[in-house]
Formats: structure tokens, C-alpha cells, sequence
């Protein structure tokens, strides 16, 4: 199903960059890369020699002749990345992983992304454009300096924003705008039966509802996020309390991306783990025992540079 | 035997290079990249007489021209291994090298023993010498006695050619490794990972839940050079050199030095055809100088002046 992966030399087509710490890469494959949303690359300048040593895990923005990637400035890798011209020769090895599952047609796709988390859920949004499909996005930041391609979100999905400190959208966290949206969508869409019992809802109570009304599948939702770990883990929790469905895509720091070398352990709720490059990184998040991010020094770094 | 062979006692090898451990997976990872088969030989990943997750996260971090990691030894268990790994391995030609890992003389037996009723198995690496397990591992390797007991004890659980990984952090590695020829080892590999450790400054912590973690990567490649050189003076069993190659170059200095063959470890996370490259590699130059694989090892002592 999933195009053969393999390690390109691919010079550098451009970068465009978005304050000091964003920057677009797009890279020149002449032969098309076949990469799907929610997949990702391990990019590594081809001349870095012995240092940095290791490829960095990015999630795809883009596929096909110009596949590109969005990094954030974080460590020496993606401030080599922050400063490569055109031409510079990259080793490109993908596409990887699982990308995000097909959206459900009966429900309207909520896109939840947090700062650099963005790049993925971009590439569904676009896609979902083509096809017809008008997501809502709701994406977070710190500021309005840490909305990397908001506008383009804007271009393709229902846009709504939240930064901490006010200065572009609402005031507070991404997390409570999906709440609010939620608590909406649920109250719309919960007939009799419903996951948490009688409740009234918009002034009415349930029995005023007829009892043949099941939920219009415009008012079912789901929702796909990307984002840093404490984001993604209160997503999930709103979704799995409203019994919404929720696909994570996981960013954890790996050396290989391609299931050797088992760096990339992602904790499950049935005990164990799973591999984020090979099990995910697009994984249904009710899976996923969030809790134990917490514990993990460096989950929160943008794609694992250290 | 083909003009890149090179035979590890009675072991004939297709080319002197190897897959590292633990940097492979269990070579059914590489259908979209190469052909298995091609390379002297694969090294699986650590096998232990029952599955294991290994440790929580964070197991790797990278650093100066290396990496750490402490994996924990996560693997599907020896058993789980010959059932679902082994007859792909064995259809394709691979040659199969299967490292084993385990806390006690008795689980290294018993898994040697379960390896042994297989075909397809080409030789047993015993890992005496991983640094990320609370328990065996890396005790077994720092010590002449207990190395020489643990290899005693597989050996005569099979007949096939048997491997021993030897630490770099044994007091006297030279030592070791003479143990485990006594006692029976056919070739010792060198080098394993050197504890190493790194810490988030801004969230003054350790990066790694383990602590400490082996270190690979270019980094180590002078130091395991150097203890190659030393255990091919020390030993006469073959020595199969192992760290931080990427290059044929590198791993010709390892030829050079006196390794008979060579694993690539950490080369493979960031090129899956690593290994390869450096198997090509190392046909061209002997193809450049009308020399075998065989010809270069230790060719470099004979102009070295004595000690």
C-alpha cells in the first residue's frame, strides 16, 4: 500500500523561512517522492560529515517533485537546516511510518495542532480540500510568532487560534477551544444512549429530543492532532471522554525511522510499547498511555533533535 | 571460496562485513533496500531466553560524533525468533550470526542449545558485554573468570562457532579475551558500547531513563582500533573488529589492524545500505591493489616497530 522507502540525495530546491525559528525546506526529487499526510522523512544534510550525527525524524509537509518539511529551530540539526541555501545536498530517506487513517465521510475532521505540529495535519487539510472536505482547524501557540503557516491552514480548513499570551486569537490554550467544540458537537450529536446519560443540553432535556433522532453525520466529529506531548495528551483525554475518535501522530526523538533501532518507544495503555516510526507515528490515541510522557525528559522536542 | 571470502575459523564469510547487534533488527527489516544475502553476515539483535520490552524512554540521545543508547535489550525472545525470523533468513541464504544475551550461565545455555537444533544459524555471538542491564551483560565481560565460565558453559551446549563480544571497560580486555579463547571461543568481537551519559541542562535531568547508555558512532573508533590491534597480539582466534565504522576506510584500518572481518553498527540507522557500501567499498580497493580481503588483515603490523 505504502510507496517503497528508500535514501535519496536531494539538493536543497528552497527555504523560506518564517521568522528566525521556522523555515520550510523543499527539496528537489525529480522523480517524485510518494509520501502521504501524516508520513515522515529522515533528513540529514549530506556533507554534515561525522556531526551532527544522526538523520532527524520530520514529518512531511508536501509530497511529490518538491517534498518539503517544516522545522523549528531547536538544536544543532535544525539550526544546520535554519541556515542551508539552495543546492545543498540532503539525504532524504522515506517516506516512513503510517500515515494519518483515512477520514471517516460520516464525520467532520477537527484538525487540533500545536507550534510545529502543524506540518501534518497542513498535508491533511490540503487534502481534504481537494476532495471537498472543509476541516476545522484549531491550532495553538505560545504567540503569533509560533503559528508557522496559519495563513495557509486559513487558505484550506476553518481556521480558529489560540495563543497564551493573546496576541493572535483567543487567549489560552488550543485544548480549550476544541472543549468548547466538542461539548457542542457532542451535545448536537448525543441521542438516547448516549455516553454520558441524560443531560440537558442547549435548554432541552433528552426526552424532548424524538427518540428516533440519531446523531446527523454532519454533527459527528473526529479529530486528528499534532502537537507537544501535554497538548496531545489532554486531546486525546476530550476525545476519549466523548467517545470522539482521535488519531494522534507521535514525535518522539529516533535514530533510524525504519524499525531497528528501537529508540523510539512509545508507552501503550495495555502495558508495553509501541515503536512510533513503524506503529505510528499516525496512531489512535486512545492506545497511547499518555501519563507516562510526563516522565520523559525530551518528548516535548520538536522531531527528536536533541 | 570467492575472492572477497573470508573464513572466522571454520566459518566461511561471503565478505568481511558484518551487521553490528542491535543495529539491524533481525535483517528482515531491509526488503525495500538490499539484499541481505550480499553481506558477510548479519549479527541479530540481542535474543534472550524470553521476550523483552527493554527500557522506558528516553533509550537514545545523540552526542559529539556518536550516540547513546540504552535499548534495555528489547527482542522478541529466542523462541519467537526461530519460529517468525529464522526459516526468511535461512530461504534468502543469509548468513546468520545470532547474538544472545542473557543474566545467568544457565539461560545462556539453555539458548544456545534451543539455536543449536536450528538450521540456518552460522554462529552464536555471546554478548558478555552490554552496558544498559542491571543484571549479566557487561559482568560477564569484565571478568577473565566469569567470562571463561560462561563461555565454557555454551560451548559445550553447541557446535556451532562461537563468538564472544568483548567490553571495552574489562580492567584487562586482553585478558578476557584470552579466557574465552581457553575456553573455547572461536573469535572475539571488539568492541561493545562505553558507558557514556548526557544531561538536559535546561531541564536539569538526565536525557536517558537508564542514566548512562552505550556509546557508538565515530567517536569510539579510535579506541576500538586500538583494542583491536592489542587482541590480535593477544590472541590466535580471529578478531572481528566493531566500532564506529561508516566507510570502507574505516573499516580497512580495522582489516589493517589485524580484524579479520567487521560489523557496522550505527552507519546503519542513518544509511540502511550502509553495510553494503562498505562490503563495495572494500572490493574496490583490493580490486585497486590485486589483493584479497583476506591478504589486508594485519597487514599493517608488519611495518609496525615493536612496542
Amino acid at each position: 500500500m505504502n510507496a517503497r522507502r528508500r535514501l535519496m540525495i536531494a539538493r536543497l530546491a528552497r527555504r523560506e523561512s518564517i521568522g528566525d525559528a521556522y523555515h520550510v525546506l523543499y527539496f528537489d526529487v525529480p522523480d517524485g517522492l510518494e509520501g502521504r499526510a501524516g508520513q515522515f522523512l529522515m533528513v540529514r544534510g549530506a556533507e554534515w560529515g561525522d556531526a551532527p550525527l544522526l538523520p532527524r525524524p520530520m514529518s512531511l509537509l508536501t509530497s511529490g517533485a518538491a517534498p518539503s518539511i517544516l522545522i523549528k529551530v531547536f538544536g544543532e540539526g535544525t539550526l544546520r537546516m535554519a541556515r542551508t541555501e539552495p543546492g545543498e545536498p540532503f539525504a532524504l530517506l522515506g517516506p516512513l511510518g503510517l500515515p494519518w487513517r483515512a477520514p471517516d465521510a460520516e464525520r467532520r475532521p477537527i484538525l487540533v495542532a500545536g507550534g510545529v505540529g502543524v506540518a501534518p495535519l497542513l498535508f491533511l487539510a490540503r487534502e481534504l480540500a481537494e476532495r471537498g472536505v472543509r476541516a476545522l482547524s484549531l491550532y495553538g501557540g505560545r504567540s503569533a510568532r509560533d503559528l508557522p503557516l496559519a495563513d495557509e491552514l486559513a487558505r484550506v480548513s476553518e481556521l480558529e487560534v489560540a495563543t497564551e499570551d493573546g496576541s493572535r486569537g483567543e487567549r489560552g490554550r488550543v485544548t480549550e477551544l476544541l472543549e468548547r467544540h466538542l461539548s457542542s458537537a457532542s451535545a448536537a450529536s448525543r441521542g438516547p444512549g448516549g455516553t454520558e446519560g441524560p443531560t440537558r443540553t442547549q435548554g432541552r432535556t433528552q426526552t424532548e429530543r424524538p427518540l428516533a433522532a440519531k446523531a446527523a453525520p454532519s454533527d459527528a466529529v473526529e479529530v486528528f492532532t499534532c502537537g507537544p506531548d501535554r497538548m496531545m495528551a489532554r486531546v486525546a483525554q476530550l476525545c476519549a471522554e466523548r467517545g470522539v475518535p482521535c488519531e494522534a501522530s507521535l514525535e518522539t526523538p529516533m535514530a533510524c525511522g525504519y524499525g531497528v533501532c528501537l529508540g523510539c518507544p512509545v508507552p501503550l495503555n495495555a502495558g508495553g510499547y509501541l515503536y512510533a516510526c513503524t506503529a505510528g507515528p499516525c496512531v489512535d490515541a486512545r492506545r497511547i498511555d499518555w501519563r507516562s510522557g510526563e516522565h520523559a525528559p525530551n518528548r516535548a522536542s520538536p522531531a527528536g533533535d536533541p | 571460496m570467492s575472492a572477497d571470502a573470508v573464513k572466522i575459523g571454520s566459518l566461511e564469510l561471503k565478505n568481511p562485513v558484518l551487521t553490528a547487534s542491535g543495529t539491524f533488527g533481525y535483517g528482515l527489516e531491509y526488503d525495500d533496500f538490499f539484499d541481505v544475502a550480499r553481506l558477510g553476515g548479519i549479527c541479530t539483535k540481542g535474543l534472550s531466553r524470553h521476550p523483552r520490552a527493554g527500557n522506558p524512554p528516553e533509550r537514545i540521545c545523540e552526542t559529539p560524533a556518536g550516540m547513546l543508547n540504552a535499548i534495555g535489550l528489547a527482542n522478541v525472545g529466542v523462541e519467537a525468533f526461530c519460529r517468525d525470523k529464522l526459516p526468511t533468513l535461512r530461504a534468502r541464504g543469509v548468513t546468520v550470526v545470532a547474538n544472545i544475551f542473557a543474566s545467568t550461565v544457565e539461560d545462556f545455555v539453555v539458548i544456545a542449545e534451543r539455536l543449536d537444533a536450528e538450521n540456518g544459524v552460522h554462529a552464536i555471538e555471546l554478548n558478555v558485554s552490554c552496558p544498559n542491564v542491571t543484571h549479566g551483560g557487561i559482568e560477564f565481560g569484565k571478568d577473565p573468570t566469569l567470562a571463561a565460565q560462561v563461555t565454557a558453559a555454551v560451548r559445550r551446549a553447541t557446535r556451532l562457532p562461537l563468538w564472544v563480544k568483548m567490553s571495552p571497560e574489562a580492567g584487562d580486555i586482553a585478558e578476557v579475551a584470552r579466557a574465552c579463547e581457553a575456553s573455547g571461543a572461536d573469535a572475539v568481537t571488539a568492541i561493545n558500547t562505553i558507558r557514556g551519559m548526557a544531561l538536559d541542562v535546561e531541564g536539569m535531568k538526565m536525557r536517558l531513563a537508564n542514566r548512562t547508555g552505550g556509546m557508538s558512532g565515530p567517536a569510539l573508533r579510535p579506541i576500538a582500533l586500538r583494542i583491536v590491534w592489542e587482541l590480535a597480539e593477544a590472541v590466535s582466534i580471529p578478531v572481528i573488529g566493531i566500532g564506529g565504522i561508516y566507510t570502507a576506510r574505516d573499516a580497512l584500518e580495522f582489516l589493517l589492524a589485524g580484524a579479520s572481518a567487521i560489523q557496522v553498527g550505527t552507519a546503519n540507522f542513518s544509511d540502511p545500505c550502509a553495510a553494503l557500501r562498505v562490503a563495495d567499498g572494500i572490493h574496490d580497493f583490493c580490486a585497486r591493489h590485486a589483493l584479497a580481503p583476506a591478504d589486508l588483515i594485519g597487514r599493517a603490523r608488519r611495518a609496525a616497530s615493536p612496542a
